[in-house]
């Protein structure tokens, strides 16, 4: 019997302490003993153990199911209030990023200019010389780049900056919540309220992709099939410029240009209030009353040329359900007058009387020091001007890809370069951002390290996550996030942190920390440890918090093209390859996109009546060019994106990120305007004007189906909601 | 089940639908799904991959049409004339469907596909010698030729390491297809067997029943009447071996595709709703 790859000292393992487990040679074959045979190591018998997903920062818990000391197959974790035993497609790939084969597995050094591998003693060395005790280090000179981060790493980070006396933290992730979140806690003091999908009868979403990539996917996903049970089935008004899958499970989808989303609300605000049932208008303040009175529901409509007849039902929807529950998405967000259109947006739940039924309070973190800090892109743009201005000697990156996904019109690869004096990455894979890097530290997978994790949106309480490895490093050079970050944190504070021999052992001090604020006393440490590992999360306590209404009443504007620059673009993101981070898994690489059907490749949709006048055919290939910058890419046609907008889906247009994404597709980000959302200072991400350009008819898109028609056969039967008598 | 028994009970394994079926079944294994809760977001699909060691072939021969997706979401629009699809998408999650009068069962030279006594259409990879027959039989074309050999290119060292030990890895010239995940059958008949007891309703659980973030599938036995999923085709009243459902309501809502051809699905759909007075 083989064991692959289990090598090293058993330590603290696999959801147990210290089994006995057999120790292996690595490459040598060896017969396990029947006699004692650790509890994850019997063979033939599949052992479960709580872990959690890192494939994005929704936070859902997994069940791992580990035969022989690998993990095999992922299944959510049924305590996990999150997803409640569910997954999506990227948590089900977790496996191949965990097992890919274009991990990085040994320090590398930048010599001579190019990157060569080293040892961690000769990195940590390096690094030594720029922050270490005996180096020049200034203070606010070094910074952190990451993604989204939460929990103990957060807290780790915070010290090594303290340690370093600075505060440079910047967090970046281009799929958030950053405007939505600034809105909400202006006007509710609250950033992240509770959205109760399953109590709503209607909601009006304007392009929050929730069932794809918006907040907690699975979360919501598991929400909307209570929202569509029967007998009292919930309907979905999609509003937006390109069908996302949310949009594509719309009772009624309805295509409207990027940043008409606040006018529109506004326009449908003002049909309620003027036509509506008086009870609507009877408790809405006078101020609010006036504000809306100037957005004339035809007016709005001739503004954003979406039908006034269209915005007559929505209202009359709205106004005959009740509770419902609106919701504004990325591309609401995503513009220059984002934060206005977003208020809009909840104006119109406060409107109709959501807050507090469908929109409720969601529970006071107990532990503030673990609270997640979400990225977000105005982190990316200050990141940015900081390096352009020389302002930082030392860059640790994790967890953010910035040379893949930042515009290029920013110019941070060459100020990197040349304004940076060390750039370290903490990287898993050898992505544009950790081949740029001057030292780069081989990261364990998800699957093999410790860690815990605060979801950006807790559905439920405050959960805080609990991350066990499910097997030994399958790359003995390889090293726990934790890990590096103790170590970093030893170079400087040596007397603080040498109690702790690694990050398993700052995990159990701090787990027993924790106890004393959250659970049973009666419980010992031991039991409690054993719990948190047994159901991966710790419930905790926390008061609801309360929410303080304050209006806000902003004008939003939409967004213009010009004759040069005649269509927007939607840079899209997709449930599969996300931001991009996923593009190195061939499974989600071959699953097609959901609504174009694509795979291994990059499109523009295009609506046919656009094509049509533009020239374009299915497949042909275009050039999209906005003032900043331009790139080649194949023609789809389809008619689930408005006419003023050219789709292209984020993910693909890696130069570097290992066999799978190398050389696949392209980047629309590259070409972005650097326009900003004007009181959050976040890129203004759907605000980019472009023009087409044909290029030639040569390009093949490879897809699922050969039809996009039934053909009459009725595999998909549709029929109007079923009413039981008398509702 | 043996080749001989299966050869000299030829004509027993060959009737149709409307001779009752051909078995004394044991199990009656049997889907559900509803369209209206299916969002179409593929989890399915990637946890069967996941479940089943299925290789990723790669652009070209995905366009050759040799993709392995055992469950595959299509997705059709259905107004064509519209200006835009203002009922979204319709997604259709579509695997074998496990038919009681199985098209690709007697067209097999060599009986490499056959029928279980759990209602299944087993696909015995050994026997397999890849005529492909099953695959042209089948009109709802879930069968996947192995027309290369993946196992040498699909999962480069240490992917390989992430392969399900309780199933094969299929080589060149094997067909195969959704099973069920038979393994999990298999392997929760086992433990019943050994404890001395029936196998319970929800013990068996396919990856993508389990992965599904709606909740969309029902999988269970229909011999078990008071599974779940034996209540829902009673509740939608569909009925096995019979080649048109009569209906008491236009608002039950189950549907068998291609019964029509007399197939016996063991799949049963719920018509995906939409709200028409918005």
């Amino acid at each position: 019997m083989k064991l692959l790859g289990v090598t090293g000292a058993s330590g603290a393992l696999i959801g147990c302490d210290a089994p006995s487990m057999v120790n292996l040679e690595e490459g040598k074959e060896h017969v396990v003993s029947y006699l004692l045979p650790a509890e994850d190591m019997v063979p033939g018998l599949g052992v479960w153990y709580a872990s959690m997903c890192l494939q994005c920062s929704a936070g859902c818990g997994v069940h791992g199911r580990v035969r022989e000391g690998r993990p095999l197959k992922l299944e959510g974790n049924p305590e996990s209030p999150i997803n409640a035993g569910k997954s999506c497609q990227m948590g089900q790939a977790g496996l191949q990023a965990h097992y890919n084969p274009d991990r990085i597995t040994q320090p590398l050094l930048r010599k001579k200019g190019q990157l060569v591998p080293s040892s961690w003693e000769e990195a940590f060395e390096l690094i030594s010389e720029h922050v270490g005790t005996n180096s020049d280090a200034k203070a606010d000179r070094t910074a952190w780049f990451t993604g989204t981060v939460s929990g103990h790493q957060r807290v780790l980070l915070q010290h090594h900056l303290q340690a370093l006396n600075s505060t440079h933290h910047y967090a970046y992730e281009v799929v958030n919540t950053a405007v939505l979140s600034a809105v909400n806690k202006a006007m509710f003091a609250d950033e992240s309220p509770k959205l109760r999908l399953d109590k709503a009868e209607l909601i009006l979403s304007f392009g929050a992709d929730f069932l794809g990539t918006w907040l907690s996917p699975v979360h919501f996903a598991g929400q909307f099939s209570k929202f569509r049970a029967l007998p009292n089935r919930g309907s979905l008004i999609q509003v937006e410029s390109k069908m996302s899958l949310t949009g594509a499970n719309a009772d009624l989808w309805v295509a409207a240009p990027p940043g008409s989303e606040g006018l529109l609300a506004l326009g449908i605000a003002n049909y309620l209030l003027r036509h509506g049932k008086p009870e609507i208008a009877q408790d809405v303040p006078q101020e609010i009353v006036d504000f809306v009175e100037r957005y004339d529901a035809r007016k709005v409509a001739e503004t954003t040329g979406v039908e006034y007849d269209l915005l007559r039902r929505i209202a009359k929807a709205l106004e005959s359900r009740s509770p419902s529950l609106v919701l504004a998405g990325a591309a609401v967000e995503g513009q220059e007058e984002g934060y206005a259109a977003v208020a809009a947006v909840q104006l119109l739940n406060l409107i109709l009387g959501n807050i507090g039924k469908t929109i409720v309070p969601s529970m006071e973190f107990p532990l503030p020091q673990l609270q997640v800090k979400n990225g977000s892109t105005a982190d990316l743009l200050a990141f940015s001007q900081a390096v352009a201005e020389k302002k930082l000697d030392v860059v640790f990156f994790h967890g953010a890809n910035p040379l893949f996904n930042a515009p290029e019109s920013l110019n941070l690869e060459q100020n990197l370069k040349n304004n940076v004096a060390l750039k370290v990455a903490l990287a898993q894979f050898p992505d544009e951002t950790a081949m740029q890097a001057d030292v780069v530290l081989p990261l364990s997978s998800h699957l093999e390290d410790w860690g815990t994790h605060v979801a950006s949106y807790q559905p439920s309480g405050s959960v805080l996550g609990f991350q066990q490895p499910l097997m030994e490093p399958l790359h003995s050079e390889t090293r726990g996030l934790g890990d590096v970050m103790l170590d970093l944190l030893k170079m400087i504070r040596p007397e603080e942190y040498s109690a702790f021999e690694d990050y398993y052992a700052y995990l159990r001090n701090a787990v027993a920390g924790i106890q004393g604020q959250v659970a049973d006393p009666l419980q010992s440490a031991q039991a409690f440890w054993q719990k948190t590992l047994s159901s991966g999360q710790i419930q905790m306590e926390g008061g609801e918090k309360n929410f303080s209404i304050e209006v806000h009443l902003a004008d939003p504007l939409m967004s213009v093209t010009n004759e040069s620059y005649p269509l927007m673009l939607v840079p899209s993101p997709r449930l599969g390859l996300f931001d991009g981070r996923h593009a190195n898994l061939p499974w989600l690489q071959e699953s097609p996109d959901q609504i174009t059907k694509v795979v291994w490749d990059s499109w523009a949709e295009l609506h046919p009546s656009t094509a049509e006048d533009m020239g374009i055919g299915h497949g042909d290939v275009i050039k999209v060019a906005s003032e900043s910058g331009s790139f080649e890419v194949k023609a789809y046609l389809t008619k689930s994106v408005h006419k003023n907008v050219v789709a292209v889906p984020l993910g693909q247009g890696h130069t570097s990120y290992g066999r799978y994404a190398e050389g696949v597709g392209v980047n629309p980000l590259t070409v972005l305007d650097l326009k900003q959302e004007k009181v959050t200072g976040e890129l203004a991400m759907y605000a980019t004007a472009v023009k087409l350009e044909k290029r030639g008819t040569t390009g093949t898109l490879v897809r699922m189906g050969g039809t996009d028609s039934q053909q009459g056969r009725q595999f998909v039967r549709t029929v109007p909601t079923y009413k039981p008598q008398g509702v | 089940m043996s080749i001989k028994n299966i050869v000299d009970n030829w004509s027993k394994y060959r009737k149709g639908v409307e001779e009752g079926g051909h078995h004394d079944y044991e199990h009656r294994w049997t889907m559900s799904i509803n369209l209206d809760q299916c969002v179409g977001c593929n989890a399915c699909s990637t946890a069967c991959y996941a479940e089943n060691n299925l290789a990723t072939v790669g652009k070209e021969k995905f366009e050759a049409g040799q993709a392995m997706h055992w469950m595959r979401i299509e997705r059709y629009w259905d107004k064509p004339e519209s200006e835009y699809p203002e009922d979204g998408a319709s997604f259709i999650p579509m695997m074998c469907q496990q038919c009681g009068a199985a098209t690709c069962e007697p067209v097999c030279p060599v009986v490499a596909t056959y029928h279980t006594p759990d209602g299944l259409n087993a696909q015995v990879y050994n026997r397999c010698v890849g005529s492909r027959y099953c695959g042209t039989n089948c009109p709802f074309k879930v069968r996947y030729f192995n027309f290369y050999s993946y196992p040498e290119t699909a999962w480069p060292e240490p992917l390989n390491h992430q392969l399900n030990p309780d199933i094969t890895v299929r080589d060149k010239g094997v067909m195969e297809k959704c099973t069920f995940c038979v393994q999990r059958i298999k392997a929760v008949k086992n433990t019943a067997k050994m404890e001395d007891r029936d196998v319970v309703d929800g013990e068996v659980v396919p990856a993508c029943v389990q992965a599904c973030p709606s909740s969309a599938i029902v999988f269970g036995d229909t011999m078990d009447e008071s599974s779940q999923v034996a209540g829902l085709w009673k509740e939608h009243e569909v009925k096995r071996q019979v080649t048109e459902q009569e209906k008491s309501d236009p608002n039950k809502r189950g549907y068998r595709i291609f019964e029509e051809l007399g197939v016996d699905p063991s799949v049963m759909y719920l018509e995906r709703m939409r709200d028409t007075d918005i």
